[in-house]
């Protein structure tokens, strides 16, 4: 009997939570298809007849697609450029020997804990003063910043692992140092480079504070700055906001639903070792 | 000698670039702010920079809102320890245990975190909206029309909503860090124990949680760091209003140099952020390092 009700219990919790999960999402779908009219009686009923014209006004009056595609470009470049930079410190992190390196290794872990709160106001008159405001490659670079120090850490971490023997054979089949680093080292790293690619781009990509200190024309806006403009400026419809949650989440979800065990194994190393 | 020279070479073209992002974009900003922290900036490129001492650091830390922040980032930490904390060490053992749909509650529960916060701060907006919002509906149809409420503008209660979609947000993220840690528990020891009688709550008392350990220090890093960098939420969802009422101390350096134009004061709420977050680090490291 009392196995019984505990059974229960752990299955009731489930149940709940996982449509306190989907729940909202579902809701928020729901009301992207509705009118005005009846999304103010109440968010809960179901629309009468699919109203996909507020994905049309999501385009047309928020610019969304333009918005996604900014940030999917600012993520995927700087993800590719995280990547890059943080192999060649990594390689010379985790295969040389040289006076100053525990300096700039310590330099690096300081930088994975800095607050990037504590950088707004001297970055965004750097912008100024180089004419990187409302530029995509100022953004990028500050992007790739953020995510390099983690990166690093994950890199070197993971080449102590790989054995020199491996250099070695390289080596003496006549390969340079840039050789040996991207055709031999790269692939044995390829686990912990998607790791890091799925953490600096779910972080670029939802990225909010340096996008709207940065970019202020909209054709430039971030997917999150896009949005919270729309949803803030006066707005007689909430159709076409939902519309945009939807459409902005539509990349991130996908990607997730592809590769969730990827996903979910990345961000635990990020939150484990970071 | 030429090898040598070569490989010193190699050294510095290899380290450069990481090297000068790190400088630039964030140890220089660090001293900067630092440095402003201490001066009076309109925050104007080009425009005078005058030295005010202490001044800033006096008006913030006697200003009421740097204060309510302060208290709404306990909130938040409380919020983490109390309502986090128990809900993803459940959800961990939910989805380790033998149930069966466990892959597919895992991959669910997962799942808000990848949205993006600006995406899920907009979503609980509108849930949360006074007139048509499904929580006020939900109440009302319920019959506890006493319970609706205007959520985010009822200060004392805004800043708990924000916290409330924060632990929602979070609770598959950190069910997968104390996931990771239960299935690193051997099953030879729950089995030795269930011979000794040790099952159900026991068996959580005195195996589960206890050998837990390194997934709850992880935990609490990361909930007291990220606690006190929260920002995205708040500012998607309240913006730190009304009347500074659901302030983070984030939101709050973020207004000040924004909205308000005090680059200075700014700053140094920033210096004592980077501050508190080095202290709160080291006490919590000292803590577990006892613990061991």
């Amino acid at each position: 009997m009392r196995r019984k009700v505990k059974r229960i219990i752990v299955y009731v919790f489930a149940a709940f939570w996982t449509v306190m999960t989907i729940f909202p999402l579902l809701l928020t779908l729901m009301n992207s298809l509705k009118d005005n009219a009846e999304i103010t009686l109440g968010m809960l009923s179901f629309p009468t007849k699919l109203l996909w014209s507020n994905y049309l006004s999501a385009f047309s009056d928020a610019h969304i697609l333009q918005a996604i595609l900014n940030s999917l470009i600012f993520a995927v470049s700087s993800t590719v450029l995280t990547i890059f930079m943080g192999m060649l410190a990594a390689y010379i992190l985790s295969r040389k020997k040289f006076i100053g390196r525990n300096i700039i290794y310590t330099a690096f872990l300081i930088g994975v804990m800095v607050p990037i709160h504590c950088t707004i106001i001297p970055i965004s008159s750097m912008a100024t003063a180089v004419h990187g405001k409302n530029e995509s490659w100022f953004l990028i670079l500050v992007y790739t910043a953020f995510a390099l120090p983690q990166a690093i850490f994950l890199f070197t971490g993971y080449m102590d692992g790989v054995s020199k023997e491996l250099d070695d054979a390289a080596k003496i089949d006549g390969c340079g140092e840039g050789r040996l680093l991207f055709n031999v080292l790269m692939p044995v790293c390829v686990p912990i480079i998607s790791t890091e690619a799925i953490l600096a781009f779910v972080a670029g990509y939802g990225e909010l504070i340096f996008g709207m200190i940065l970019m202020s024309d909209q054709d430039k806006y971030t997917i999150a700055r896009a949005m919270l403009t729309f949803s803030g400026s006066y707005q007689i419809s909430y159709g076409p906001i939902f519309a945009c949650i939807i459409l902005a989440v539509i990349p991130m979800v996908v990607l997730y639903l592809l590769f969730h065990e990827k996903v979910q194994e990345g961000m635990l190393t990020g939150a484990i070792k970071g | 000698m030429k090898k040598k020279v070569y490989s010193k070479l190699t050294i510095i073209i290899f380290l450069a670039p990481a090297l000068i992002m790190l400088v630039a974009f964030i140890l220089y900003p660090v001293c900067n702010t630092i440095y402003l922290s201490f001066n009076e900036w309109k925050g104007i490129y080009g425009s005078p920079v005058t030295f005010v001492g202490l001044k800033n650091y006096i008006d913030v830390l006697k200003s009421d809102s740097f204060w309510q922040s302060m208290l709404n980032s306990v909130f938040f930490m409380i919020g983490g320890f109390c309502i986090l904390m128990p809900l993803s060490f459940g959800l961990a053992l939910l989805i380790t245990s033998k149930l069966r749909g466990t892959k597919f509650m895992k991959t669910a529960f997962f799942m808000p975190v990848m949205l993006s916060t600006t995406a899920v701060a907009l979503i609980w907006v509108y849930l949360l909206n006074p007139s048509f919002g499904a929580v006020n509906q939900i109440l009302n149809t319920a019959g506890l029309e006493g319970l609706a409420k205007d959520w985010l503008s009822t200060p004392g209660l805004n800043i708990w909503c924000v916290i409330l979609v924060n632990e929602w947000m979070y609770a598959g993220y950190n069910m997968l860090i104390f996931a990771a840690g239960l299935v690193s528990i051997p099953s030879d020891v729950y089995e030795a124990a269930k011979l000794d009688g040790c099952t159900g709550i026991k068996q959580l008392r005195y195996i589960s949680i206890p050998l837990s350990r390194e997934s709850f220090k992880i935990f609490s890093v990361l909930c007291v760091t990220g606690c006190l960098k929260a920002f995205d939420l708040v500012w998607a969802m309240t913006k730190g209003g009304p009347n500074h009422t659901s302030e983070v101390p984030a939101t709050l350096l973020y207004n000040e140099a924004f909205t308000f134009k005090y680059f200075g004061k700014s700053s140094s709420i920033g210096v004592l952020l980077l501050i508190l977050g080095i202290i709160l680090s080291v006490m919590l490291n000292n803590f577990f390092k006892k613990e061991d």
